[in-house]
């Protein structure tokens, strides 16, 4: 089955036009970081979205009340859509599959949901915040924007959960009931989840990102969402997504990624989009890459964007369509190639789009230009 | 009643076995002691001990032992780092393979609403100063998420498939064995591990307290006066394997999933269409799913929260679309497990096939004024089971259903 990009649309801290974050990648910008002060100890910081990057969210009631996560989401997709050219009616919105990647969810919400209980007591507990603390949340308000009524699905993981959303969708395109699938990963960020990465040792305090820097230094966290629309054509095609596999020690990472090179290097391959950024996961990353494919160039877009976890893997393959689709590649972010001149056109046909999670998830797609 | 027009099965599709389940519930540990407590109808929801429920309506749930779970026996659970939920897990998953030796899954597809979410409790609470942590921060961290208590569970009998872990709220389980059924049947994967888990967590108890859908009284589902749900948790397991080669290989077929329909309700984020469109869509596509009429389903287990609007919604669907099926919900036995609740009833499901018994809706005394259910009140009741239909209905819209099917002999 032919699997092709119909559209993309993402949310970042660069922005949420497509060709106008793309343009700001390929002139070397990176996101700004921001302070966010916690109430329990040092502030921190992220990378976030710009307030102005959100303002076409649609002016839908589900969007009233609900948390910035599902704003990013409807953003994101939307575009998706308008990048594709396509309208949702009933009958077409039958015809398309939800498929939504998360890690930490609605993770403001949840914050104040469950700090009003522990400060004041569960009769204190918001009844607005709750259902908003739902993982499936974000899907359910986009589901309702789109007027989607068939299959939705949210997946939860860790970075790599964006990469096994595009798996799921693949499959659910089998079923002929689906004529497009729009998966679409989001995080925010928020100063409990600084915390949570700075005793899990994997936060650094301030930039640079350095992606594949030894000893790691460390990464910053950063929020958005991107958004695929998966269709049986289009002028990208997803030759080939590596479902993923698992490490359970930090030690046996290098083998779960060199298993997921393996399985996507096996013909030539162009670009690799990477997903290292600053942890010590870029180290297995950079020995699978040295042995699969040591010709390739290599992309790490989280050196400007930061990690947003959730929806990190959908911008590394908007990133890795848009090389093909433009022929340009991002120069300030090639790993061992800064300050190159971008490749001529016609040169890219083929990249590969590299997830390991920080939390035991690995998987990876294979994009190729028709 | 209005006719499914019966499709068969496509020809280029697989039929799907279930070669094995496990499972870890309030009504017990296994399926022995499942099945004999389905069969008495017993109660067990119980007073909520891990957490203060003072100041909430609802003050009782359905519990799994975690004297129980910590003297199981398997030694994989004595980790400090492991979630009790990574704990269920292991159990059931360790009881399936047990009836599949060597089954090796090339994907597992399981269902959570929050996983190990009372360690993000633990966490937050330690930041607050106002408990210790009796565990480092950064462990509580790393196995808090959701994914972890399945890479847990295959970590512990040597597994390595990908995971997709499907969170849509309460129909996570079933969505999880719904989609886990297509890959099966579409002839891209010979086997899947599905199911589904979750654990108790204050956040999730007070939040369902918040919304007054849970319960001070016993949970009677489809009772005229039903006042809420009680939670519960637990896991469950199901093997699915591509049904010829799993007969050509002499496996032990339990069940076959034969149908799943699934809809996105878009009325409201946490109540259905009242017209019960969401429940009746996934109904209908389960059974076009499976290519048989409604009259071929001989039981139907319910989501049956207990809650006015949901067993209203769901009633008001299964009266449309059935004639007299018979319809029971357990969750008055157990509680709602929530993201497990799908998995939990699709072995209940399968053990009601395999037992050809009715499994009780326990509490119920007077159905909806008129809403014509064939309830199976208090105790269980023999039946002669061809086709078994599981719902499972959940915030934000997400209904599924499937449909799993006797095998005979």
């Amino acid at each position: 089955m032919s699997l092709g990009i119909a559209g993309m649309g993402w949310v970042t801290p660069l922005g949420s036009s497509l060709a106008g974050v793309w343009e700001r990648l390929l002139g070397g910008d990176k996101a700004a970081v921001e302070a966010i002060s916690s109430p329990l100890g040092p502030a921190c910081n992220v990378l976030p979205v710009p307030a102005g990057a959100t303002a076409q969210a649609p002016t839908h009631p589900r969007l009233r009340r609900s948390s910035v996560i599902s704003r990013f989401a409807a953003v994101a997709g939307l575009a998706a859509l308008e990048d594709a050219k396509l309208q949702l009616d009933a009958d077409t919105a039958a015809r398309t599959a939800l498929v939504f990647a998360v890690s930490n969810g609605g993770v403001i919400y949840t914050r104040r949901f469950y700090h009003d209980i522990v400060e004041s007591g569960s009769q204190a507990a918001s009844p607005l915040l709750f259902p908003e603390t739902v993982f499936n949340a974000p899907a359910s308000h986009l589901a309702a924007i789109l007027g989607i009524s068939g299959a939705s699905y949210t997946l939860v993981g860790d970075g790599a959960v964006g990469i096994l959303a595009l798996k799921m969708a693949e499959d659910l395109m089998r079923n002929e009931t689906f004529d497009h699938c729009l998966v679409v990963g989001a995080e925010e960020a928020d100063w409990l989840l600084c915390d949570a990465y700075r005793k899990w040792r994997l936060l650094r305090s301030a930039p640079p990102i350095e992606p594949f820097q030894t000893p790691p230094r460390g990464t910053i966290l950063s929020e958005g969402a991107g958004a695929i629309l998966l269709s049986r054509n289009g002028s990208i095609q997803l030759e080939k997504i590596a479902a993923g596999t698992n490490f359970w020690r930090q030690r046996e990472a290098g083998d779960a990624v060199q298993k997921i090179f393996a399985e996507l290097c096996q013909a030539e391959t162009d670009l690799v989009v990477a997903s290292a950024n600053g942890t010590f996961v870029d180290a297995a990353e950079h020995a699978a890459i040295k042995r699969n494919c040591p010709g390739s160039k290599v992309l790490a877009i989280k050196g400007a964007l930061g990690e947003s976890v959730g929806a990190s893997s959908l911008w590394q393959t908007i990133c890795g369509a848009q090389s093909l689709r433009t022929q340009l590649v991002p120069a300030d972010l090639l790993y061992r190639e800064k300050g190159k001149a971008s490749p001529p056109a016609g040169q890219l046909r083929h990249a590969v789009v590299s997830v390991c999670g920080l939390n035991q998830q690995v998987a990876g797609l294979r994009l190729a230009k028709n | 009643m209005p006719e499914i027009s019966p499709k068969n099965r496509p020809a280029d599709t697989a039929r799907v076995a279930v070669v094995a389940t496990g499972i870890v519930s309030p009504l017990g540990f296994g399926l022995g002691e499942t099945f004999t407590a389905l069969r008495e109808g017993r109660d067990c929801v119980s007073p909520v001990t891990r957490f203060s429920v003072e100041h909430c309506r609802c003050k009782t749930a359905g519990q799994v032992s975690d004297v129980r779970l910590t003297r199981a026996g398997e030694p994989q659970l004595r980790s400090e780092r492991l979630h009790r939920v990574a704990q269920m897990m292991i159990l059931a998953l360790g009881e399936a393979l047990a009836q599949a030796p060597g089954f090796q899954p090339e994907l597992s597809v399981v269902g959570t609403t929050s996983g190990g979410m009372t360690f993000g409790e633990e966490y937050y609470r330690g930041l607050k100063g106002s408990r210790v942590s009796t565990r480092s921060a950064a462990s509580l961290i790393a196995n808090y998420t959701p994914q972890k208590p399945v890479m847990d569970a295959q970590e512990a009998f040597g597994l390595s498939a990908p995971c997709q872990i499907i969170a849509n709220a309460c129909a996570s389980g079933t969505n999880a064995i719904g989609h886990a059924f297509e890959c099966v049947r579409s002839g891209r994967y010979q086997r899947v591990l599905t199911g589904g888990y979750d654990a108790l967590s204050e956040l999730v108890f007070v939040g369902f307290d918040s919304l007054q859908a849970s319960t001070p009284e016993r949970c009677r589902p489809f009772d005229r006066e039903r006042s809420g749900l009680v939670l519960g948790e637990g896991a469950a397991i199901l093997l699915l394997e591509n049904f010829d080669s799993a007969r050509d290989r002499g496996a032990k077929i339990v069940a076959e999933i034969t149908g799943y329909g699934l809809s996105t309700d878009n009325h409201h984020l946490t109540q259905p269409n009242p017209s019960g469109s969401g429940p009746r869509q996934a109904m209908e596509g389960a059974l076009q799913s499976a290519g048989i009429a409604a009259a071929e389903i001989d039981y139907i287990n319910a989501h049956g929260t207990a809650t006015p609007f949901n067993d209203a919604a769901e009633g008001k669907a299964i009266a449309e679309l059935f004639d007299g099926v018979a319809v029971s919900s357990t969750k008055g036995m157990m509680g709602h497990s929530l993201g497990a609740a799908g998995a939990i009833e699709a072995v209940i499901s399968v053990l009601a096939l395999q037992n050809q018994f009715l499994p009780p809706n326990i509490n119920f005394r007077n159905g909806d004024a008129g809403l014509d259910l064939n309830i199976i009140e208090k105790n269980s009741q023999p039946g002669r089971l061809r086709s078994v239909l599981s719902n499972s209905f959940g915030f934000g819209g997400t209904n599924a259903s499937v449909i799993i099917r006797a095998i005979k002999g």
